[in-house]
């Protein structure tokens, strides 16, 4: 029979049944679910979704937080050979019904009374029998005869358990590699999202690399470590990295509260391996920054001299591959005793053996910044279509400001005329759902995935990525400019927390800049700088000022023809509901340019024929 | 699982897995090592003091029984309490009539076990703060302070008076004298008398200490804080005033009674005057020095009051024109007299959460390294 991550589940309970397989934070307190109980749940509302009468191939929709009841569901579902298909919390209303009636899932789970609001009526979800609800605050009043709670769903599954033992046991056995478990609707930074269907044989593949084949860690991922679940699950990164890393390499997943409490879960937590995407890395490095600069006479001076020395052993790492020098290992060894090691402790990330970032580009500094203080960073490169797995930097063998080298038993190449990445093996996914036009265009006719990225190799072996095929900036000049490289640069500062570079068929290049309210907010604070809103703050001429500094610095590092000319500030924080930004925090170029028009022609003005003229 | 758990917690001091851990009196690794190491520290002690200081010292683990008993009601529950020298009293005397010689001219029942007597200590002045318990539901503030100071007027009175039992004004009575597995701890033998009761004093203050932690932290402690914050608030939140403050001056009483009966054992006798306004403030002092409602900055107060007299009597050699002799002014006994007062508020002014403040703010500069908050 084969081998799915439900089998891997079951596995693992019958070997170690009291291994803790996560913890979940209620009252303070970290509860833990043993891979005994996991399993027992997983056979439990697998038994429920028979008896609502899901059938193999039916959609099952979920749009929670993270939570053990999202990996409970996923996997039952997969169980019984039906398909998860992953809400965001924060898809507002109307993704939600696009979203529920694309799929045609025919149960859904939603966490609260937030999400229960959002799912649409009968008429437009017509194929929409059952909405399972989590907590149940705010819903005993609520007389839509599909809802049901949780613990009645599981009710219902030890009733249909009783009743037909062996039912869920036989649709396991009969699981093929090609049954799509999930299917994982990308942001969509342009258009509706559509939705990706990944297999078994997709996860299989993509387990075997990164846990047997070509393990990222020496010793491979094991349930020794301990890992913080706070992305949306329904990302591909965070579903690899909870759910079936949690499955396939038996890790313990804890659940972070929100993602607010993200700092102070990690240090609870301390994991051993963490992913994050860049703006979390961003995140921490600013707070990390603000509260060594707040702090008294004497722990700032000692922070300043042992970050100086972090700078220079990141330097060093950097040029090595990640790989230590003697001289680096002693500083390292004597800074570890009087600061790196209490530093760590703080930020959470003591314990972190690999640390990753990937799901969008991240600027060189922040992680030469995390390198120097003694955490391994390693920079992923992957997406949706190929299940998250394509390229990675191994340890010692790093080479910053790319994405790495190709796993074992992959194929990438870069397309002879564009440049732009073609990826090949098992882990590419299976096609759009009932989108075959998209499908035909991502795919070519030999098995190759178009990824939509430009990237050049660096030393024939380590993948760069120029930027996404469709921001290239083509400028009236003719000249081909990748704005994510200067986006990034300008993100590196702790000022700036959002840069979107515009230029395309223009003169020259101008940016929005979006400031870090927590950063320019101490700032001003030291500055006897007196402001009221995020708006205040933005429009003042000292922070104006602040942000021009950055500019500038990032400016001499480019020639003339990739500099920002003129910026303004964004007005306002952008925001998923607003539709500025996806789901995954990723800029929505088109919103912003129908958004910000006039601000983005006030830039402008001064050349007046700038985006007609020279074109020709 | 408990060996796959311990492997987790290891180095993730702040990851509890359950309530308990979290409530647990040392719920990290450091706490208990830095116990242990305290403790271990204080018992080698006497192998290395000489005997006059231990007395001191055994003077200051009794003292401090007494001041958390103190501290239960006025740091905890926030009950001034001047008259806290009135049942330390009752402790001394009740423990000296229970063990006393039968056939001496004062009353005594010569039962010399030292669990009754003790008990006995406790459990009477225990009654007193029960009876004098419902005054204080329904005073509060100064006018409470004002009834406790009376108590203490009423006690000395009481002391003087009652000859059958102190045996009158400036007559001192033999204080009851500790035995432990037959041997008496006031004796020399293989330890000397010192030594012997510096160890006793410390195993009951570990003992009462860790009650009074639990008291603390329980349902019991958690009422007492509240009504402290606002009795009002409290009562509307459904804790029952009249109970708990009846609780409160019941076990601070207590504590008082078992202080008062172990307080002599090293002088060997105590009389009337002792228990005066001076006792009163000197326990107030300790509490406020301590750390208001601290259990850990009690005990360091207390160590600190009763090093007094020690330290003051170094001072002459720093100080110039400070005179060791009783006959010239201004001299270290005076200074010793003002020291309370200066020391009650200076650390009032300065340092409002006690010696446990102080320590506090070392603890968090090192704990929140290398941030500042």
């Amino acid at each position: 029979m084969t081998r799915t991550l439900v089998t891997r589940i079951r596995d693992r309970a019958a070997a170690t049944p009291r291994g803790v397989a996560m913890r979940e934070k209620r009252l303070g307190v970290w509860h833990e679910i043993t891979w005994a109980s996991y399993w027992d749940s997983v056979v439990d509302v697998a038994h429920a979704l028979l008896s609502l009468g899901v059938q193999p191939g039916d959609r099952v929709a979920i749009q929670s937080e993270n939570r053990p009841e999202w990996l409970i569901l996923d996997m039952a579902t997969v169980a019984i050979r039906g398909t998860t298909v992953g809400l965001y919390p924060t898809n507002p209303s109307a993704e939600t019904d696009y979203l529920l009636t694309h799929s045609g899932a025919c149960v859904h789970l939603a966490e609260d009374q937030e999400q229960v609001d959002k799912v649409p009526d009968v008429a437009d979800a017509p194929t929409l029998r059952t909405i399972i609800h989590v907590e149940t605050r705010g819903l005993r009043t609520y007389d839509d005869p599909r809802l049901l709670p949780w613990d009645r769903l599981v009710e219902l599954g030890r009733e249909h358990r009783a009743a037909h033992p062996g039912a869920v046991e036989a649709l396991l056995e009969a699981a093929e590699l090609d049954d799509v478990i999930t299917l994982v609707y990308t942001s969509g930074t342009t258009g509706p999202p559509k939705g990706a269907m990944l297999t078994h044989r997709n996860a299989e593949f993509a387990l075997s690399t990164v846990l047997e084949k070509s393990p990222f860690t020496d010793p491979a991922p094991g349930p020794k470590d301990l890992t913080l679940s706070y992305l949306p699950l329904c990302h591909v990164a965070e579903r690899v990295l909870t759910t079936w890393y949690n499955a396939g390499a038996g890790t313990q997943v804890n659940f972070a509260e929100s993602i607010e409490t993200v700092p102070q879960n990690l240090r609870e937590v301390q994991p051993t391996l963490l992913f994050a995407v860049p703006r979390i890395w961003e995140k921490l490095l600013a707070s990390a920054r603000i509260k060594l600069d707040s702090a008294t006479w004497f722990k700032r001076r000692h922070a300043r001299f042992w970050l100086a020395r972090a700078d220079r052993m990141g330097q060093t790492l950097a040029a090595n591959g990640g790989r230590h020098t003697l001289g680096t290992r002693l500083v390292y060894a004597v800074g570890w005793v009087f600061f790196y090691r209490a530093l760590r402790d703080r930020l959470g990330l003591r314990r972190v053996r690999h640390a990753s970032s990937g799901a969008a580009p991240i600027a060189p500094e922040v992680l030469q910044f995390f390198m120097g203080i003694g955490v391994p960073m390693h920079e992923l490169y992957g997406m949706t279509e190929n299940t998250a797995i394509a390229t990675a930097n191994r340890p010692g063998r790093v080479k910053l400001g790319t994405v790495g080298e190709t796993h074992e038993g992959i194929e990438v190449r870069l397309d002879d005329q564009t440049n732009e990445i073609l990826t090949r093996h098992p882990a590419v996914f299976a096609g759009y759902w009932q989108d075959p036009e998209a499908t035909a265009n991502t795919m070519t006719p030999d098995g190759w995935l178009r990824t939509g990225d430009v990237g050049e190799w660096v030393d024939g072996t380590h993948l760069r990525i120029t930027d996404r095929m469709k921001d290239i900036i083509i400028t009236a000049g003719g000249k081909n400019v990748a704005p994510s490289e200067i986006e990034n640069g300008l993100k590196a500062s702790p000022f700036v927390k959002e840069a979107i570079v515009i230029g395309d068929g223009r003169k020259y290049l101008t940016a929005l800049i979006g400031i870090e309210l927590d950063t320019v907010g101490a700032w001003a604070q030291k500055q006897n700088l007196a402001f009221t809103t995020y708006r205040d703050l933005s429009e003042k001429p000292e922070v104006r000022a602040l942000v021009q500094s950055v500019v500038d610095e990032v400016n001499t590092r480019h020639n003339p023809v990739e500099q920002i000319k003129r910026f303004q500030l964004l007005p306002k924080e952008l925001d998923h509901e607003d539709g500025e930004l996806t789901a995954t925090q990723k800029v929505k170029r088109s919103a912003i340019d129908a958004m910000f028009h006039d601000l983005v022609e006030e830039m402008y003005a001064g050349a007046a024929a700038g985006s007609t003229g020279g074109a020709a | 699982m408990t060996t796959l758990m311990k492997g987790t917690r290891w180095g993730r001091p702040e990851l509890y897995t359950d309530y308990r851990q979290e409530m647990a009196l040392l719920n990290t690794r450091s706490k208990k090592a830095g116990t242990i190491a305290i403790i271990a520290l204080a018992a080698v002690l006497p192998l290395t003091v000489a005997d006059d200081l231990l007395a001191i010292l055994y003077a200051g683990l009794i003292l401090a029984i007494g001041a958390i008993g103190l501290n239960l009601v006025t740091g905890y529950a926030g009950q001034v309490s001047l008259g806290h020298a009135f049942f330390v009293g009752i402790g001394a005397y009740t423990a000296a009539v229970i063990s006393g010689d039968p056939d001496d001219r004062r009353l005594g029942y010569g039962i010399e076990l030292m669990p009754v007597w003790l008990l006995g200590a406790g459990l009477a002045a225990a009654l007193c703060g029960a009876l004098i318990a419902p005054v204080a539901t329904r005073l509060r503030g100064l006018y409470l302070a004002v009834v406790t100071l009376g108590l203490v007027f009423i006690g000395q009175y009481l002391f003087r008076e009652f000859r059958e039992i102190s045996g009158g004004a400036e007559q001192s009575r033999r204080a009851a004298e500790p035995t432990l597995f037959g041997m008496n701890l006031t004796e020399d033998g293989a330890w000397t008398e010192e030594q012997k009761l510096y160890w006793f004093g410390l195993g009951l203050l570990i003992v009462m200490a860790v009650l009074a932690r639990n008291v603390a932290r329980s349902r019991i402690g958690r009422a007492l804080q509240a009504i402290r914050d606002r009795d009002v608030a409290a009562g509307v939140m459904g804790v029952d005033l009249t109970r708990y403050k009846v609780i409160a001056f019941t076990l601070s009483s207590f504590y008082a009674g078992i202080c008062g009966a172990l307080l002599y054992a090293s002088i060997g006798s105590f009389t009337p005057e002792r228990f005066g306004l001076l006792m009163s403030v000197q326990f107030i002092a300790i509490v406020l020095i301590g750390g208001v409602a601290t259990i850990s900055g009690t005990i360091m107060g207390a160590m600190l009051i009763a090093l007094l007299p020690r330290i003051a009597g170094e001072l002459p050699a720093f100080v110039p024109f400070l005179s060791g002799s009783p006959s010239e002014h201004p001299n270290v006994f005076e200074f010793q007299e003002v020291m309370y007062g200066v020391l009650i508020v200076v650390f009032l002014l300065f340092e409002p959460r006690g010696l446990f403040g102080i320590w506090h703010r070392v603890r968090t500069y090192w704990k929140s390294f290398p941030f500042s908050y």
